[in-house]
Parts: structure tokens; C-alpha cells; sequence
């Protein structure tokens, strides 16, 4: 696999305020990748390093296995937070600019309006879209040139549901096309639905990282009930089955310990003369992993 | 850089207030075309016509004219600190321009607009001596023209002046107001302040100023009078003061390349969020 993206001990602080701390993040070719944090975890002030905007205090990133330089940005399409564009020009125009920029002739931008659904409105002045149509021009300005990578922070912040699916179902396309994803979001579900890989932040720190899959598998949780919930609690506290046991509306929530399966769990049952009237398997959300994490630190 | 030059080309051609101000400044040359003649009553000595023949036309417009600059200095305020309010340097940061050719699209504009300017002044200069002229060889027509060259050079320094200013403060209005202030309080009070000091010549608008300096009126009064006896001394006391040429031109480019050195810094070091 190419590397598209490597970070290596990566820091940047805002006056007093350290904003990201060490990162070290690999990111290679057709990987759809997110990271998830908290407000002020460092995913924007990540993101904005490695394209440009911001400078880093420490440490260094590469683009394509070399150092980066503007013209590799040229080859990767961007969304940063909010898109801005000339208010004053239509959408053509705007789009006209960045194919200067990227030095491409202005044959795509037909394409990458028709994908971002603004073709009608081409001839449309920025200044008059609506928050979803501005966000679907810079998502249309990312894939201008069909890049292989798009890097887009926060591509769904302040759209309505209807907006949010919509650009869900654009950034999905683009991944099933084969393009590396670089995703930050706080939307969860979001980043569980579109991302093969996740790096979770917080306080600019990393906290986890590794493909969703082997997150989500990381714990098997089952819930479960019997005719005496204490007495099964405590059998299960002395013995080694399980990790962790909560409480939830009457129910025991059980973090099963590696190797053990819901099987196991019925057959100890089974071996204290407990009747199980209730037992369900769960895998466990990223948004729970997620939560869990960011609250042990 | 045709490249940089096409984007501002797309921004700035359907910007209103750039097209306001652009033809504000126009409009002001040719109307020059009109009302100078117009106004032209017989005083004393010299009237406005002897100053729009050749070769006198080339220093005296390009001294009435050297005030309009102020405009091209806003029009390059207003751009700029567009860029700021509308986050699009950052925009063009993402997609690929580096910080110094965000700089360099900036110089290149500055450079059509002194062109543009210096063009026009010439034109309108060549229009009037050919309107005024008795007498009209080449080399009398051409005899003066080197003022050009320091127009070019005084709508430079003006612009790379404005382009720091508003990469410094990156607010339109401020900037605005700041660079105007510089050149119509600060600069003069200050020239005031040290008049008994030879550093006075030095400001930096002074010597923007001076560049186009005021025609020597005694000699096109003496040409006029067929006269070639020597002027009384006290009636030289007239004639401007200020540094050589030579030492003036050099300070308006050691001020340009500090202005655009400066604005090079910023530019590296500006946080485009």
C-alpha cells in the first residue's frame, strides 16, 4: 500500500494553549479514514497543518512519501470547516479560480457541479446559497481534477438531516470509487458509516487509532437478566469472565473478557441454578468506545 | 504568472467597488481632458496652456496627477483585505497557491495597475501637448517623458505602501483610514514637526511625492519672455527644495523593496483561519 499521508510527532500550541501534542498518524492509499474528538481535540488544527494553512511548532508530515510542498495540495481536494468563496461570484467563476489554481482546463467543473447536485444553480452568486448548497460547492471544489485524496473537516457541520445525507452520499460514492478519505467529524455514526479507519483525539492528543472494525470488536457487551441479579453479580464478580459489570434499567451490562462468548456466560448461569430470562448480544458503538475513551483521560 | 495574473483578472473584473473606484480614477484623467482647458483664464504670467504644451505637459500632469495615486493605494487596500474578510487566501491556500504566490499575485496586480496608470497619464499627456503645441518636433515632444519612469515608480511605492498596510491590519475600513491618515496628517505634520532638519526629506510618502516634482515655472516663464538674463536670486526661493534625484529615486526603491520585504514576512507568518 502507498503511503498518502504519515504524521510524525506533529505539535502545534495556540499562545499557552497546546493544541496538538506528538501525533503520529499513517494513512495509505484508499483508506477512508476519520478522526473523531471532542471541540478542541485538534482535528481542525490537524488538518489545517497538512494542507497549508497553519505551520506546526514541531515535528513534520509527508505527503506522498515526500516533503510536503504546495504543488502536492494541488493534487488532493479539500474542504476545511466552513468553504469560502468570492461572494460576489457565481459559482462557475468561483470554480474557475480553483481550476487555475490547480492548473486544469475548466472542462470539470460541468462534472463536479452535476455531482454536487448545483448545476442548476451555476450562474448563481455564492453569496446567495444556502448553507447546504455552500458546503456542497466546496465538497464539488474538493473533487475538482478527481483527486486521489480528499481531506474534508467537518464536511456536514450545520446541515439539516436532508443536507447531511446528501453529502453523505456524495463522500460515500467517491470512497466506493477508490479515493483516500481523510475525514474529521464529530458526528460519529457518520464516521462509523463512511470510515475503514479511525484515530480518536483528545486535548490534541491520540487516544486510539486502528481500522473501525478492530475498535468495534475490541469488547463484546452483553446484556443480560435472571431471576436474582444480585447473586449473579456477585458470582460473576468472583469469577474471570467478565471485565466490567454496570447496572441499566434492571439489566447487567457485561464487558466480556477476551475469549469468553455468550455461551459461556448461559452455561455459568446455568451452573449456579440461575434461570436467564434475558440475554442480548451487542457490539459495542464507536460512539460508546469513543465516549469511554475521551471520559477515562 | 499569467496564471496569477487570470485569477485576479476573474476576481477583480467582477468586483463592484474595484470597477467603482477604476473608473472614479478614469474619469478623473479625462475629465482633465475637459475641465483643465476650461479653466484656463489668462493669469499674469503663465496660463494653464503654456503648461499643456510639449515639453512641459509630461511634468506638469504627471505632478497634478501624482494626488490620484491615493486612489490606486485604496483599490489595492480594498482588494487585499477582501481576501482577509472572505478567508479566501485560505482558500487558495488549500488548493494549492503557496504563501508567496499569494504575495506575488498581489505585486503582479500592483504592476498591471502602475502600468495602466502610467499609460493613461501618458496618453492624456500626449493628447493635450498635441491639442496646445505651437510647435511640435519629436525631440521637443519626447523631451520629458523620463517623468514617466517616476510616475511608474511613485504609483509602485504607493501601492506596495497600501499592500502593507492592509496586509498589516487586514481590516478594510482601518486600513483604510490608516493609509490616508499616513498620507494627509501623518506625513505632513510630521514634515512640519522636522522642518529644520534635513531628515524631513527622507519620509517615506515625502519622497514619493517628490519624485513628481513641480515644474520649474521661472524657466517656462523665461521661455515664454524670450528671455535668457539670469532670474533674481530671491525669485528661486520658489523653486521646491528637497534630496537630489538621484538620492530620491533610490529612496523610493529602498522604501518599495522594504514595503514589499515586509509584506513578504507577513505573509509567511499570517494565521489564514
Amino acid at each position: 500500500m502507498k503511503e498518502i499521508l504519515t504524521i510524525h510527532g506533529l505539535s502545534k500550541s495556540y499562545k499557552n494553549v497546546r493544541a496538538i501534542r506528538n501525533l503520529d498518524l499513517q494513512i495509505t492509499e484508499g483508506q477512508a479514514y476519520g478522526i473523531l474528538g471532542p471541540n478542541g481535540s485538534g482535528k481542525t488544527t490537524t488538518l489545517s497543518i497538512v494542507t497549508g494553512i497553519l505551520r506546526q511548532d514541531g515535528g513534520h508530515f509527508q505527503w506522498f512519501g515526500e516533503e510536503p510542498e504546495a504543488s502536492q495540495r494541488k493534487t488532493i481536494g479539500s474542504l476545511i470547516e466552513t468553504p469560502h468563496f468570492y461572494p460576489y461570484l457565481n459559482l462557475e467563476k468561483n470554480l474557475r479560480i480553483i481550476c487555475d489554481i490547480k492548473g486544469m482546463p475548466y472542462g470539470d467543473i460541468g462534472r463536479v457541479l452535476e455531482t454536487a447536485q448545483l448545476a442548476e444553480r451555476k450562474k448563481s452568486r455564492f453569496s446567495t446559497l444556502s448553507l447546504g448548497m455552500k458546503q456542497r460547492l466546496g465538497i464539488a471544489a474538493a473533487l475538482l481534477g478527481d483527486p486521489r485524496v480528499l481531506v474534508l473537516d467537518e464536511p456536514t457541520n450545520g446541515l439539516d438531516p436532508e443536507g447531511i445525507a446528501e453529502v453523505r452520499e456524495i463522500v460515500l460514492q467517491q470512497v466506493q470509487e477508490g479515493k483516500t478519505l481523510i475525514l474529521a467529524s464529530h458526528i460519529l455514526s457518520e464516521v462509523e458509516k463512511i470510515c475503514s479507519h479511525v484515530a480518536i483525539l483528545k486535548k490534541g492528543e491520540l487516544l486510539a487509532n486502528g481500522p473501525v472494525k478492530e475498535l468495534l470488536a475490541e469488547d463484546e457487551i452483553i446484556e443480560i437478566s435472571c431471576d436474582n441479579n444480585d447473586e449473579f453479580r456477585k458470582k460473576l464478580n468472583q469469577s474471570s469472565l467478565v471485565k466490567e459489570i454496570e447496572i441499566e434499567n434492571g439489566l447487567l451490562i457485561l464487558t466480556l473478557n477476551e475469549k469468553v462468548g455468550p455461551a459461556d456466560i448461559n452455561s455459568f448461569a446455568f451452573a449456579n441454578s440461575l434461570v436467564v430470562n434475558h440475554m442480548l448480544s451487542r457490539k459495542r458503538s464507536l460512539e460508546s468506545q469513543f465516549l469511554e475513551l475521551v471520559k477515562e483521560e | 504568472m499569467r496564471r496569477l495574473l487570470h485569477i485576479e483578472q476573474i476576481k477583480l473584473l467582477n468586483y463592484n467597488p474595484f470597477r467603482i473606484v477604476l473608473g472614479i480614477y478614469v474619469l478623473a484623467f479625462t475629465l482633465g481632458l475637459v475641465i483643465y482647458p476650461a479653466v484656463d483664464k489668462e493669469i499674469p504670467v503663465i496660463s494653464l496652456s503654456d503648461l499643456f504644451r510639449f515639453p512641459d505637459v509630461w511634468v506638469f500632469l504627471t505632478w497634478v496627477t501624482e494626488p490620484y495615486n491615493i486612489l490606486l493605494g485604496l483599490v489595492v487596500i480594498m482588494i487585499t483585505t477582501k481576501e482577509f474578510n472572505n478567508h479566501t487566501f485560505k482558500t487558495q491556500l488549500i488548493f494549492g497557491l503557496s504563501r508567496s504566490e499569494l504575495l506575488l499575485q498581489k505585486l503582479l496586480l500592483v504592476m498591471v495597475l502602475a502600468l495602466f496608470a502610467t499609460l493613461l497619464l501618458g496618453l492624456t499627456s500626449l493628447t493635450l501637448g498635441l491639442i496646445y503645441s505651437y510647435k511640435i518636433t519629436f525631440k521637443i515632444a519626447l523631451e520629458n517623458t523620463w517623468v514617466l519612469g517616476r510616475y511608474l515608480a511613485s504609483s509602485i511605492a504607493y501601492m506596495s505602501m497600501a499592500l502593507l498596510v492592509a496586509l498589516l491590519i487586514k481590516n478594510t475600513a482601518l486600513s483604510l483610514l490608516t493609509f490616508l491618515a499616513i498620507r494627509v496628517f501623518v506625513d505632513p505634520v510630521l514634515f512640519l514637526i522636522l522642518r529644520k532638519h534635513e531628515v524631513r526629506w527622507y519620509l517615506p510618502m515625502r519622497t514619493t511625492t517628490q519624485l513628481t516634482p513641480l515644474p520649474d515655472l521661472i524657466e517656462i516663464f523665461q521661455r515664454k519672455m524670450n528671455s535668457s538674463e539670469p532670474i533674481n536670486e530671491s525669485a528661486l526661493d520658489i523653486l521646491p527644495e528637497g534630496l537630489p534625484a538621484w538620492l530620491n529615486i533610490l529612496m523610493v526603491l529602498l522604501y518599495t523593496s522594504l514595503a514589499i520585504g515586509l509584506s513578504y514576512r507577513l505573509m509567511q507568518r499570517r494565521r489564514f483561519t
